[in-house]
């Protein structure tokens, strides 16, 4: 039976990767291809993450009393955590709350609270994005960053360990312990073991992390219990001793999931992670004193705030599509003011201000402002675009577009501006849509008349121009919203009639005869008779102008 | 020292030539003077106007009281060419003097390109809805058309869609009373590369307006669309019909 894994041999070999059942007890020694990403995990163990994630809640204990934090075990409340004093008098993990009473008898016991831990871990992981874009979340109490693309940046692995360190204890308060090797699960065993403030443990080849992952002892492998129980009574306490056993005898007893897990600490085995995907949102509140009574003040107010949003997206390198600002005032509701951007937007605070204070100026305000907020929506990756050198670049691109649109929407309303697009319809007044404006010429491109229509439909193109002609001869330029009431008296018909008796599954039903007809004043009309009858009187309508 | 002088005025008045209107020049060889236009599509209003063509700077005014006698059929054969963006080529990279003969026609020597469809068309405060249909048919790509019911707020809403650039024409439908807000208009229009409309009431052409072109429509019962030429940078008025 070969080993799982030998000390490195002078010589460089390393183990290969595995594209064989694992089972099998031969290791190849055949030199690793060098296509294998390179990678480098540093790992992130919050020891005390339980008791971090109520700390709030435990300073404002009155008294001050020693605390443990439980959970609901097989047999009734088990202590998880507890703080130093607690442990000094002997309480420890996995106690029961009655045991642990007993020896700390003032002991506050605190419900375990899933969702403050996830949030904690999280914000590690919001920290974290700034030293790398690879993070990945390791629950209950790890965060995964790859940094081997880092380390040149921040001056080394222990430059780069003292940041975080000093970046997660502003941030959150909490203790951490580190390591980096070039397997991710390695590095998490090792920064699940040895004592707080110890430097952190550096692997960076892959060769060398059996033989330093041989000192650890099985509990930082997380493995079952029982199976680590089993272990130990044949003696095998440390991922060493684990390494020496043979393979298939290995995953027969304890099953190829552990066998897994030492294949990839030991980096045999490849292991992808799942990227931390931040979920966050940008609010800042600001109060005013004394209060604001007109918008042109609340604008200079939101200056700042629009700064720190900024600020904020230009960290992460994301953009908003929608902000909100509340206004808040002394007894009336708040004032809520959205703003929607045709396109999501980066740290353009300038872009931002102009169109706020375009919507503020329109505002009337019911009362004064006592205090301001601003709230982004979700936040969007951003497109990188190319910038057109040329006007007519630029123009063709329809780049600006967005911008303009959004400064004739701050001042005139959401519905004031609109593309059109035709729709396969009889009815002249369903044959039409207000659609959003088409950022791109794709987009637009996908509307087209009823020549394109006949087009896609295998005739010839000779056939789509005498539509297009029948077209703009049967349908005028301008449509009226509301079809009016007129008479025919003195109109002289051109064309026509056209029926157009459609739609009476939707509850607008027509039965129309529309006519071309020109006025004495030479204007050209489109009028309808309706033939089911008089509506309000009037028998014949005007629809539309040939202009 | 006059020498000199006279010498920068030539030179200055040579490279801003395509700007200025020289009136000795009015005559045979007016063609030289005024840049290029964009052809309306009808050749008998194209020999009426300088370039040949809508002039692609500086606001043209239309004015006519009554609707539906061809007041958009003027313009949409000029909207069309924009939107199949061929005849847009020539505006942003212009010969440094176009040709003596006058035969400087827009696109030539331009590679020949399919670079998408042109800028966007905006009406503003259009009268009535813009049929979308009846635009395909006139082979305007409807997917490009921004429509900005803008009342009140007309010449600020075109104002915008001028210098935002993101638009090859802006049309607009306002009868602007303060003459500031029709020069700032036309200033607007002269530093954009679009093609500026305004549509307003006859009764306008009466008082004096900074436009290059101005163009008075009358439908005269059966003889169908008269276009009288108001005023014209570097042209001469003039009375074309259209017919129906």
């Amino acid at each position: 039976m070969a080993p799982l894994a030998r000390p490195p041999s002078p010589h460089r070999v390393r183990v290969t990767p595995a594209f064989r059942p694992s089972s099998l007890s031969i290791p190849s020694r055949a030199p690793l291809a060098q296509s294998r990403p390179r990678e480098l995990w540093l790992a992130i163990h919050l020891p005390s993450l339980l008791l971090d994630s109520l700390r709030d809640v435990v300073l404002v204990l009155p008294g001050r009393p020693p605390v443990a934090i439980v959970d609901l075990g097989r047999n009734g409340k088990v202590v998880r955590a507890c703080d130093e004093a607690v442990r000094a008098a002997g309480v420890r993990e996995g106690m029961s709350i009655n045991a642990a009473l007993a020896l700390v008898p003032g002991l506050h016991a605190l419900a375990r609270n899933a969702r403050r831990e996830r949030q904690l871990l999280e914000a590690v992981a919001q920290r974290g994005v700034r030293f790398t874009p690879r993070v990945s979340l390791e629950p209950p109490d790890g965060v995964l960053l790859e940094v081997r693309g880092s380390l040149r940046l921040f001056g080394g692995a222990s430059q780069l360990c003292l940041r975080l360190q000093q970046e997660l204890e502003n941030a959150t308060g909490v203790a951490v312990r580190f390591a980096i090797t070039p397997s991710p699960l390695a590095s998490l065993w090792f920064a699940r073991t040895g004592p707080l403030g110890a430097r952190p443990v550096f692997v960076r080849h892959r060769d060398e992390l059996a033989s330093r992952l041989a000192s650890l002892p099985l509990g930082c492998t997380r493995w079952p219990e029982r199976s680590i129980e089993v272990l130990g009574t044949m003696g095998v306490r440390t991922v060493g001793e684990c390494l020496r056993l043979p393979r298939d005898g290995f995953a027969r007893r304890f099953g190829q999931e552990l066998l897994a897990t030492l294949d990839r600490a030991t980096g045999r085995v490849q292991e992808p992670r799942a990227a931390y995907a931040a979920s966050e949102r940008f609010a800042a509140r600001r109060d005013l004193e004394p209060e604001a009574a007109d918008t042109a003040r609340l604008g200079l107010a939101l200056d700042p705030l629009l700064a720190e949003l900024c600020q904020f997206l230009r960290e992460r390198g994301r953009g908003v599509q929608a902000i909100e600002v509340q206004l808040r005032h002394r007894a009336v509701p708040v004032t809520r003011v959205r703003l929607r951007f045709v396109q999501p937007v980066g740290a353009q605070p300038r872009r931002m201000a102009e169109l706020l204070r375009e919507r503020l100026a329109q505002l009337v305000l019911p009362q004064p402002v006592r205090s301001v907020r601003l709230l982004s929506g979700p936040l969007i990756e951003l497109q990188a675009d190319a910038i057109g050198l040329f006007a007519r670049d630029r123009r063709e691109s329809g780049e600006n577009l967005p911008q303009l649109v959004e400064r004739l929407r701050a001042r005139l309303g959401n519905d004031a501006v609109h593309g059109l697009t035709c729709v396969p319809e009889h009815r002249p007044e369903a044959a039409w849509r207000a659609v959003e404006p088409a950022a791109t010429p794709q987009a637009g491109r996908k509307a087209r008349g009823p020549a394109a229509m006949t087009r896609q439909s295998t005739t010839s193109r000779a056939e789509a121009r005498t539509a297009n002609a029948e077209a703009r001869r049967t349908r005028p330029a301008w449509l009226l919203d509301q079809p009016e009431p007129c008479t025919v008296d003195r109109l002289v018909f051109e064309e026509g009639p056209e029926c157009i008796e459609s739609g009476w599954w939707d509850g607008h039903d027509v039965a129309r005869d529309y006519y071309v007809a020109r006025n004495p004043q030479g204007a050209r009309l489109w009028v309808f008779r309706n033939r089911r009858g008089t509506i309000a009187g009037a028998n014949w309508f005007l629809h539309g102008w040939f202009a | 020292m006059p020498e000199v002088v006279k010498a920068s005025v030539e030179q200055l008045l040579q490279r801003h030539s395509a700007r200025l209107w020289r009136a000795r020049e009015t005559g045979n060889g007016a063609a030289a003077a005024v840049p290029t236009g964009l052809p309306t599509g009808y050749a008998a209003l194209d020999r009426c106007l300088p370039g040949a063509g809508w002039p692609r700077q500086g606001l043209i005014e239309i004015l006519a009281d009554q609707r539906g006698i061809g007041e958009l059929r003027l313009l949409l054969p000029a909207l069309a060419a924009l939107c199949r963006d061929e005849v847009a080529a020539g505006e942003v990279y212009p010969s440094p003097r176009p040709d003596p003969a006058g035969s400087a026609h827009a696109g030539s020597g331009m590679p020949p390109h399919d670079r998408g469809s042109g800028g966007w068309v905006a009406w503003v405060s259009p009268p009535f809805r813009p049929y979308a249909p009846s635009l395909a048919a006139w082979g305007i790509d409807v997917g490009r058309m921004l429509i900005v019911n803008g009342a009140g707020t007309t010449e600020w809403a075109m104002d915008q869609a001028l210098r935002s650039e993101s638009c090859s024409a802006v049309l607009g439908w306002a009868n602007p009373r303060d003459p500031h807000a029709l020069r700032r208009l036309q200033l607007a229009a002269e530093a954009s590369h679009s093609l500026a409309v305004l549509y307003r009431p006859l009764q306008a052409g009466l008082t004096p307006s900074p436009a290059v072109l101005r163009l008075a429509l009358l439908g005269g019962g059966t003889e169908g669309l008269q276009v009288r030429v108001v005023k014209s940078r570097g042209g001469r008025p003039a009375t074309v019909n259209l017919g129906h």
